[in-house]
């Protein structure tokens, strides 16, 4: 009796090792997995590390790519034996764009490169990366390359020294591409980090050009102009503009787009920086004045339609479908609202209903523009991120990306836009080339200001008290005190 | 949930109504007194009949959203589905065959296995050997272990995140003070960016409420039948598989159940410890991050919405009959 029950607990204990170490094995295979290549890479590459192989072989990388049109066959016989080195490396990039058409098409380009280089880049898109990013760096397990979607989050980062300084070699193959109002955007104190990586152009007013001219109205060349033309259509019957702030946690910020495109048309560009410092204060009479631009604007009687019922009710990406249905004439806003439009909506082809933009007008006879985007900047110091950071700052990655994106998206407007220059125009629909035409031709570009305050604001107080003031809940005197007030000191 | 209440309710209305019948001598009040407790009587059924409809509302018509068209999902209300019909099933396809470069949700789906599988069983095999040890064996400082170990549950989650994952990527190292000796405390597994880490940290985070739970329930076991087994010649590990996790399969279940659905519907804990490999993402943060940005294609996450609680709720419907035979063989003693 003894013996036999004692076989049998035996037994029992078997069986419960034989558990405990079946997980055990399964916990060692599943963290293994990427084991080898972590240790590996970084001592295998800097090993590797030659400067000057570096420098001439990307230089010519660029070259080559802008005078080729058929980028993929041309590149890999020459390139091939300088690139063996680097080949086999991996590098890990991370960012917020995460749709399919947007991953997809960041990921088609980095393959592009990949099958050229031997690099094995991979791309995670995350809805909520901009936060994650945080933890990531703070526990220590950052990625090599990370998509900032704003200026302000770089700087952060740069200055707690996360981030790693582009060597020269990288600056000079950026400026190849992009002008000084654009890389302005990831210098740091005086040190380059970011490099730009997608633009959208927020000074546009979204209108029918067929109903406009079968109504007798004309596009608007001074914001007086735009007023007087509101005012027209209001006495026709017509309601002149949709408009729509609600969005969730962020509701008011289309509110801040108009005021950061009206602060830049009523004054200089240094009167906005000094704005988006903290120096020009929001109760002053150059911004209050402003906010009470855009409120007597929206609160002129028959102005606005709201689909929602108000405009702090009615979600952004809904002014699409009213646009389409006459139900107002204009919309203000991005380049990136193609893809709230509805479906099957032409764009800038002629036809009767198409939806084409105008530049948003300017007040003083300047063309300054209001800007946004991504940057990406490197937290890893290795030959083979800098030659990734270079493709993300060449025109030829833009093209690659840009023909993907129009693709996924089935032949309509990709939602992508970058300003590099050199670009081939070709690879733009007539209507995405009409922004370039205007990013490349702005004298001013600004980066969108709430993004560039500090978050507690621009993120915070300038969307809410923007929202108050919108629903007539607070004076503008009350709310710009309100946002000066929480301003960090 | 509320079809049981539901059940409950109209098995407990037969009792009063036959005492009511018993008293048939007084015909004319009685007959309105029947009709008002009639009355009376239907109206808990009829208040529940009220919290299911108001309680299934959200989800039901986040259940047609997911069959309508991104325009309309923009331009009217779902209850205009009912007269304009203009369904579809693109939303679903969109979703299962997004992401085709990542292996997809269906990939996604898988990795939802791989972290909600171990992250339910481990903690539950831990945590039943640990209550059983916390409830009916003796040994010094058993009081204050427990209570320690209890009082973890006080601790949020998030407060450990980072300081896990920095363990996970880079393991934990100790200077011993005033010498240059470092002792490794975890070893640099490399653990940052894989499954392992999220259902190790799942578990980890599990145990103090799983101990708790069971122990609440094996220390409640007659201890009559430990004795017996004793007796009998048993030792601690065959009285815990022969008696204590038979006797505790509904606690084992019930545990089972809503663990499964916590690690299952994480998002926080997976996107901290994975970071920037997308390869391993749950379902959770694919569906999520098919939004886009600014909520361009927002109009599919009603859609993902279902195909994630598709998951557990066939596991139910499926394992119903398991769950419920369970729950009776706790209750009935022989």
């Amino acid at each position: 009796m003894k013996d036999h029950s004692n076989r049998r607990t035996r037994l029992r204990w078997a069986r419960l090792l034989a558990i405990v170490l079946a997980f055990g094995l399964i916990a060692a295979a599943c963290g293994s997995d990427d084991d080898g290549d972590a240790e590996e890479a970084p001592a295998a590459t800097e090993a590797m590390a030659d400067e000057s192989m570096d420098d001439s072989m990307a230089d010519e990388s660029m070259d080559d790519s802008m005078d080729d049109e058929s980028m993929d066959d041309s590149m890999d016989d020459d390139m091939s034996d300088d690139m063996m080195d680097l080949s086999g490396t991996k590098v890990t990039v991370f960012g917020p764009e995460s749709s399919d058409e947007e991953a997809g098409a960041l990921r088609d380009a980095l393959d592009h490169f990949a099958a050229q280089t031997g690099i094995e880049v991979s791309y995670t898109g995350a809805r909520d990366a901009a936060d994650q990013i945080n933890a990531q760096a703070a526990g220590g397990n950052p990625p090599d390359i990370f998509i900032f979607p704003q200026p302000g989050k770089l700087a952060d980062f740069a200055r707690d020294g996360h981030l790693i300084a582009l060597p020269d070699d990288v600056i000079a193959a950026m400026n190849e591409h992009w002008t000084p109002a654009w890389t302005a955007f990831g210098d740091v104190d005086g040190t380059q980090y970011g490099i730009p990586n997608k633009s959208d152009l927020k000074s546009l007013v979204w209108y029918k050009p067929a109903l406009f001219e079968s109504k007798g109205y004309s596009v608007p060349g001074t914001w007086d102009e735009l007023k007087a033309l509101s005012a027209e259509m209001i006495a026709n019957g017509d309601t002149p503009f949709c408009i729509g702030i609600e969005s969730g946690p962020a509701t008011g910020w289309t509110f801040t787009d108009w005021v950061e495109d009206l602060m830049l048309r009523f004054h200089t560009p240094a009167e906005y920086d000094a704005w988006v410092a903290g120096e020009l204060a929001f109760s002053s009479a150059e911004v209050s004045g402003v906010f009470t631009e855009v409120l007597d604007l929206w609160n002129t009687p028959g102005m606005v339609f709201a689909a929602g019922g108000s405009i702090a009710a009615t979600p952004f990406g809904d002014n699409g479908q009213p646009l389409v249905d006459n139900d107002c004439m204009m919309h203000r806003q991005a380049s990136f609202y193609a893809a709230f439009i509805p479906e099957g909506t032409a764009f800038a082809d002629g036809s009767a209903d198409a939806v084409d933009t105008f530049y948003f007008p300017s007040v003083k006879g300047d063309q300054p523009v209001l800007g946004a985007g991504t940057l990406v900047g490197a937290f890893r110091d290795a030959p083979e991120v800098w030659e990734v950071m270079k493709y993300f700052a060449s025109s030829e990655y833009a093209e690659v990306r840009q023909q993907a994106q129009t693709e996924r998206k089935g032949g309509g407007l990709s939602g992508f836009l970058s300003a590099a220059t050199n670009q081939d125009p070709s690879v733009y629909q007539p209507l995405e080339q009409s922004f370039l035409d205007i990013l490349q031709n702005a004298d001013v570009v600004r980066f969108d200001g709430s993004d560039l305050m500090p978050a507690e604001v621009g993120a915070g107080t300038f969307w809410t008290e923007g929202t108050a003031v919108v629903n007539g809940d607070k004076s503008v005197a009350e709310a710009t005190q309100a946002i000066d007030d929480s301003w960090p000191q | 949930m509320s079809s049981a209440a539901e059940t409950a309710a109209a098995e407990k209305a037969p009792g009063p109504a036959g005492s009511g019948s018993a008293q048939r001598g007084r015909r004319g009040p009685d007959r309105v007194g029947r009709a008002v407790y009639r009355f009376l009587r239907s109206i808990p059924a009829w208040v529940l009949w009220l919290m299911v409809i108001v309680w299934s509302v959200p989800t039901g018509s986040l259940f047609l959203n997911s069959f309508r068209h991104r325009d309309d999902q923009r331009a009217s209300g779902w209850w205009t589905s009912f007269t304009e019909g203009n369904w579809t099933l693109e939303n679903y396809a969109d979703v299962l065959s997004s992401g085709e470069q990542t292996g997809g949700l269906w990939q996604a789906l898988l990795n939802s296995f791989a972290i909600a599988i171990p992250a339910t069983i481990i903690p539950i095999a831990i945590a039943a050997l640990a209550a059983y040890a916390f409830a009916w064996i003796p040994f010094r400082g058993r009081e204050w272990l427990f209570i320690g170990t209890v009082s973890l549950l006080a601790l949020p989650n998030q407060v450990a995140l980072l300081p896990l994952l920095q363990m996970f990527a880079g393991g934990a190292h100790w200077t011993l003070p005033g010498t240059e000796i470092v002792v490794t405390l975890f070893p640099d597994f490399s653990l940052a960016g894989t499954a392992t880490a999220v259902w190790l940290t799942h578990t980890a985070f599990a145990l103090p409420f799983a101990i708790f739970l069971l122990h609440n329930y094996i220390s409640t076991l007659p201890g009559e039948l430990f004795e017996a087994a004793r007796i009998d010649g048993a030792d601690h590990f065959t009285i815990f598989w022969r008696i204590v996790v038979p006797l505790s399969v509904p606690a084992l279940a019930a545990f089972a159940i809503f663990q499964f659905l916590w690690t299952w519907n994480d998002y926080l804990i997976a996107l901290t410890m994975l970071g920037a490999a997308g390869e391993n993402y749950p379902a959770t943060i694919k569906i999520a991050s098919m939004a886009g940005e600014f909520g361009l294609r927002e109009h599919l996450l009603s859609a993902g919405a279902f195909v994630q609680a598709g998951v557990p709720m066939l596991v139910f419907f499926f394992l119903q009959r398991f769950f419920v035979r369970g729950l009776l063989a706790g209750s009935v003693k022989s």
